[in-house]
């Protein structure tokens, strides 16, 4: 038993650094899930496709010899589109934001794989953002966490800006009462397809990091992500509370940071890789139902017309 | 100044539960006038008020504001020159948001919002002052959440965000329905005192008669998608609750308003 456990311990702190670079460059999906999510009230889906897609467009522009930031910077853009598509689909056609979702992220699976041609592009040995990190050798994780910690570190201290700005509180105003928005003067329109196209761009940013940092793009890097994003989030804001808009916006990078290394220590311990999904869905299943869970008992599960959980 | 000219609004057209809810609708209400829409269920006050806000379009007719056609104005733009306090506390907050930056959105209603930070000094000052006037310690609790204050400290914050800015238009949809009598009282006071005091064009709709007595400078009955009745001036300054509910067409409703 011992020995179990210092094997475990020995090999989960071999991977701390590698996990948590990798922990900081998905802490972007994990935002781009936030940000329809709970600032919105516009629960997406096209994270899982905005992701691979972010990659796809990095990859094959790296392989054409592109500076490898200017990728990112396209990513970022082609995310943003991606977004905004959802979002008009939603408010023009009245579909369910999750099957606007669906639709988005299902199409995007074919684009994807037009961008690339194929399904999978090697990119190894060209040049990527994290060779510029400062006083560390390139290659290794810690310039990966520099760079990707830099980046996280200025898109916190913008959102956290700008959502206090007279523009962000109009568009936290259009998640928290649309109705009330409107008869302020508040577009729904613009705020919903600025802010889903917004957090679709940074879900597009962590696959773009990613490929930079993994050295290939694949069209199916993006399977399960949401869910991964959703449990790292609801583990942030356990840690960190969502009262205010700064602890709901560091609530994924903290939730992301943890949960890759809980993820990290139970394949230390041996737990098989394909089993991982099955964890990570019951452990967010467990956390939204915690709250009947914890209601009196014979009350007997939900009403029949209560809110959905989201 | 607000004009409807005849409004026409069909609900479920051509189907079997078709209802016509505006009739050719025509109505003025002054610059400055405080007019008060009473009616029993159905006849119209609801579709009135959203065909004005811009919330429900019209089939036909026209509605201008100050003489400007905003007919075909969608409901954020027709905000910067109309203000609305909703029946229902829920509706007219953003319930996740605190006191102050509900403030801070009623306050950019009718500017062009920046990239500069919202809550500055001087608007939290601004909002403390503001809020003070009710009376109700509101000016004490600008970053509490407003899930957590009660309907009627809802709907006096809704009040004072509607009436902040002077609109050109203030629309009441039943603002005081669901309250307790004395908090609809205390807030009915407020929406006076605001109203005078701004010379606001009012419109508001109630289903309490001696509201409809007590303030106000006309009394405008609507029934079946048309104006029946209204009265203002002198025999305005007359009127009993009694002679109001006599009004009222259908029996069954003149005796629920009575009782």
């Amino acid at each position: 038993m011992m020995e179990f456990i210092s094997s475990t311990f020995t090999s989960y702190v071999a991977l701390v650094p590698v996990t948590l670079s990798q922990s900081l460059i998905l802490a972007f999906v994990v935002l781009g899930i936030m940000i329809p999510f709970r600032t919105l009230h516009f629960p997406d889906l096209t994270s899982e496709g905005a992701y691979p897609l972010g990659g796809c467009i990095c990859g094959i522009l790296i392989a054409a010899g592109v500076n490898p930031a200017l990728a990112i910077v396209a990513a970022l853009a082609c995310g943003f589109i991606a977004g905004c598509c959802t979002a008009f689909i939603h408010l023009r056609f009245r579909i369910h934001t999750l099957l606007a979702g669906i639709l988005m992220m299902t199409m995007l699976y074919s684009i994807n794989l037009r961008i690339m041609g194929k399904s999978n592009l090697s990119i190894f040995g060209s040049d990527t953002v994290y060779n510029w990190a400062p006083f560390v050798t390139p290659g290794f994780p810690v310039s990966k966490i520099i760079i990707a910690g830099i980046i996280g570190a200025a898109v916190f201290l913008i959102l956290n800006w700008f959502f206090k700005t007279e523009k962000g509180t109009a568009l936290r105003a259009v998640g928290s009462n649309p109705a009330m928005a409107e008869a302020q003067g508040i577009s729904v329109w613009v705020s919903t397809i600025v802010g889903v196209g917004l957090a679709s761009a940074f879900s597009a940013t962590s696959g773009a990091l990613m490929v930079q940092s993994q050295g290939f793009a694949d069209v199916n890097m993006g399977l399960g992500i949401l869910i991964n994003g959703l449990a790292a989030l609801m583990i942030g804001e356990a840690v960190v509370g969502k009262k205010s808009v700064f602890r709901q916006l560091l609530a994924p990078f903290v939730g992301a940071i943890i949960y890759y290394q809980l993820v990290s220590l139970c394949l230390a311990a041996g737990m098989p890789p394909p089993d991982l999904k099955l964890a990570t869905g019951l452990f967010v299943l467990a956390m939204l139902a915690l709250p009947t869970l914890k209601r009196r008992r014979g009350a007997g599960g939900a009403p029949a017309h209560e809110k959905f959980r989201e | 100044m607000l004009e409807i000219r005849s409004a026409r609004k069909t609900f479920y057209a051509g189907q079997p539960d078709e209802k016509v809810a505006l009739d050719n609708l025509d109505l003025t209400l002054q610059t400055g006038e405080f007019g008060v829409v009473i009616g029993s269920n159905g006849a119209g006050k609801s579709t009135m008020l959203n065909a004005v806000s811009g919330a429900l379009s019209l089939d036909s007719g026209a509605i201008l504001i100050n003489g400007d056609d905003v007919t075909a104005t969608p409901v954020h733009k027709r905000a910067t020159r109309i203000a609305r306090v909703f029946q229902d506390p829920m509706l007219g907050t953003a319930a996740s948001m605190t006191v102050a930056e509900n403030m801070l959105l009623a306050e950019l209603r009718s500017t062009k919002r920046t990239l500069a930070r919202g809550l500055n000094a001087q608007r939290l000052a601004n909002y403390k002052e503001r809020l003070s006037v009710l009376g109700l310690g509101l000016e004490n609790r600008l970053d509490t959440k407003v899930e957590l204050l009660s309907g009627g400290q809802r709907q006096s914050l809704s009040l004072i965000m509607a009436v902040g800015g002077s609109p050109d238009l203030l629309l009441l949809d039943e603002h005081t329905a669901a309250l307790d009598p004395r908090t609809a009282d205390l807030v009915m006071q407020a929406t006076v005192r605001a109203v005078d005091s701004l010379k606001l064009t009012t419109l508001m709709v109630t289903h309490n008669m001696q509201h409809a007595v007590d303030f106000g400078h006309r009394v405008i009955m609507l029934d079946a998608g048309k104006v029946k009745l209204q009265i203002g001036g002198e025999e305005k300054a007359n009127v009993t609750v009694a002679k109001l509910v006599d009004h009222f067409a259908v029996k069954t409703d003149a005796m629920m308003l009575g009782a």
